[in-house]
């Protein structure tokens, strides 16, 4: 793939699972409208980052596309770990104890 | 459940409604470990319909035109002493009799496909059948076939009434007050198909088992196959045989499952508790997991884990799914109580329950899964 994105529906908003803006809108006009609904549709936030980034521009193409309130959209749920951990960090922790 | 059977309805010509109380995937499926497990189950209906199941994949993978993210890297379980490689050998024994492809190999021939797991391992067990599929593209693959064929499909629409009129037609009532009316209702409510059937005045025992998993950012592929581990299949088997479960681990009912997922992250489970309908990951269960990852698999230390999920398997005081229609209530069909077999057997669960609702002959194998064994019997109390 070139560096050049020559059409503009082939912008990556999630880089981490390479998601297309027109994956993203093919998912919410068919009615999958919510920033999870697209997350299962498309993996959008599934990556590495979990969504740490993308989930706000995606919140903002649902709301421009469906007119839904922003703020309602961003309410999503985080769980832990909220960052990527290594797993050698619970024999770590015991270690310290 | 709903989708597939929503699928086959809509292939026989029905015109079907699904109301979702939550969000697309919001129950187990989106908390699914996305095995097509065989070498778990025992010999009897749920290995049988496990096998019909995977023939409708692979004509599933062709006819819904979507990428179902259908692998078949076989599976593994991991055997550590003697006494668990007896049991084993007898369960392999009986699966092999009733038709499953699957062997025992020798340590030497399990780290020539595993060479990475810890030396505790003394020999495993091997089926090249085991396999796997992404639950959300097989969902999103019935529905977009369906809603061609005119499946109406709303997402947070909780039911909170069902009604059977005089006519004998039923009246469903939304919690935002909306009311349909069908001649047939399908509860396929996963782990809270209890509080539908309790509508209609049905009891349908279904007792919440929460699991947990974790999953790795993508990496290369561990070994050829995925894994599991003998011991909780051995106490499931023979609850009798002293094993060395630490209480903490048997309280949350903690086992090794190891699925590499479409898309190169690994699924590492996982709990079987009971806590109630609570959906929560917690620090003791993703801890245990964990630690328990990296003793099977010691390079692991260095992977990371990006996230924690939890689902609740809906489970049956036998063991066995509930479906098909409740007796007293004539068009009210369950299809629920899967357990841990939700993926492995949603597509022929639509595909029977379908044919019977459009009137098929009946099948005789399925009167042992029939809603009318648990008329009389109440659920575990949970909390």
């Amino acid at each position: 793939m070139s560096d050049e994105v020559k059409d503009p529906k082939d912008v990556l908003i999630c880089r981490c699972e390479e998601v297309t803006l027109r994956e993203i809108e093919q998912a919410i006009d068919e009615g999958f409208d919510t920033v999870n609904d697209v997350k299962r549709i498309t993996r959008a936030g599934m990556g590495l980052c979990q969504g740490r980034s993308c989930s706000k521009v995606i919140a903002r193409i649902i709301a421009q596309r469906t007119g839904k309130n922003i703020e309602e959209l961003l309410q999503n749920s985080y769980r832990y770990p909220v960052r990527p951990e290594k797993f050698k960090i619970f024999d770590e922790e015991e270690s310290h104890e | 459940m709903g989708m597939s059977t929503a699928y086959y309805l809509t292939l026989q010509g029905k015109r079907v409604l699904i109301l979702e109380a939550g969000i697309f995937g919001a129950g187990a499926s989106g908390a699914c470990d996305d095995m097509i497990l065989f070498q778990s189950k025992k010999p009897g209906i749920n290995l049988e319909l496990a096998f019909e199941s995977l023939e409708l994949y692979h004509a599933l993978n062709v006819d819904l035109k979507h990428d179902l993210g259908f692998e078949n890297y076989g599976g593994m379980v991991l055997i550590k002493d003697q006494k668990e490689l007896e049991i084993m050998e007898e369960f392999v024994q009986q699966q092999r009799m009733y038709g499953l492809d699957v062997v025992m190999l020798d340590e030497k021939e399990m780290r020539k496909r595993q060479p990475h797991i810890s030396s505790r391992f003394i020999a495993s067990t091997y089926s090249p059948m085991d396999a796997q599929i992404d639950p959300f593209h097989v969902m999103y693959g019935f529905f977009h076939v369906a809603k061609n064929l005119g499946l109406e499909y709303r997402k947070k629409t909780p039911v909170v009434g069902i009604e059977k009129q005089g006519n004998g037609d039923f009246r469903i009532t939304t919690q935002s007050g909306e009311v349909f009316e069908a001649t047939q209702v399908v509860n396929a409510a996963g782990t809270w198909a209890g509080e539908i059937a309790a509508m209609v005045g049905e009891n349908v025992p279904i007792t919440p088992k929460r699991g947990q998993i974790i999953i790795t950012e993508k990496i290369p592929m561990v070994g050829e196959t995925n894994l599991w581990s003998a011991e909780y299949l051995v106490s499931k088997l023979r609850p009798e045989v002293k094993t060395e479960i630490s209480e903490e681990h048997k309280a949350l009912g903690l086992g090794f499952a190891f699925t590499r997922s479409f898309g190169g992250n690994y699924l590492i489970g996982s709990t079987r508790e009971y806590a109630g309908f609570d959906t929560r990951t917690t620090m003791e269960g993703v801890n245990a997991i964990v630690k328990q990852a990296v003793s099977y698999i010691p390079l692991l230390k260095d992977i990371h884990f990006i996230r924690a999920i939890a689902g609740l398997r809906p489970s049956t005081p036998d063991g066995k799914m509930i479906l098909g229609e409740h007796q007293d209530v004539p068009g009210f069909y369950t299809a629920s109580g899967h357990e841990g077999d939700g993926i492995s057997l949603a597509p022929i669960t639509g595909k029977l329950l379908s044919d019977m609702m459009c009137g098929a002959p009946s099948d005789s194998r399925l009167e042992e899964l029939s809603p009318v064994r648990f008329a009389d019997v109440k659920g575990e109390q949970v909390q």
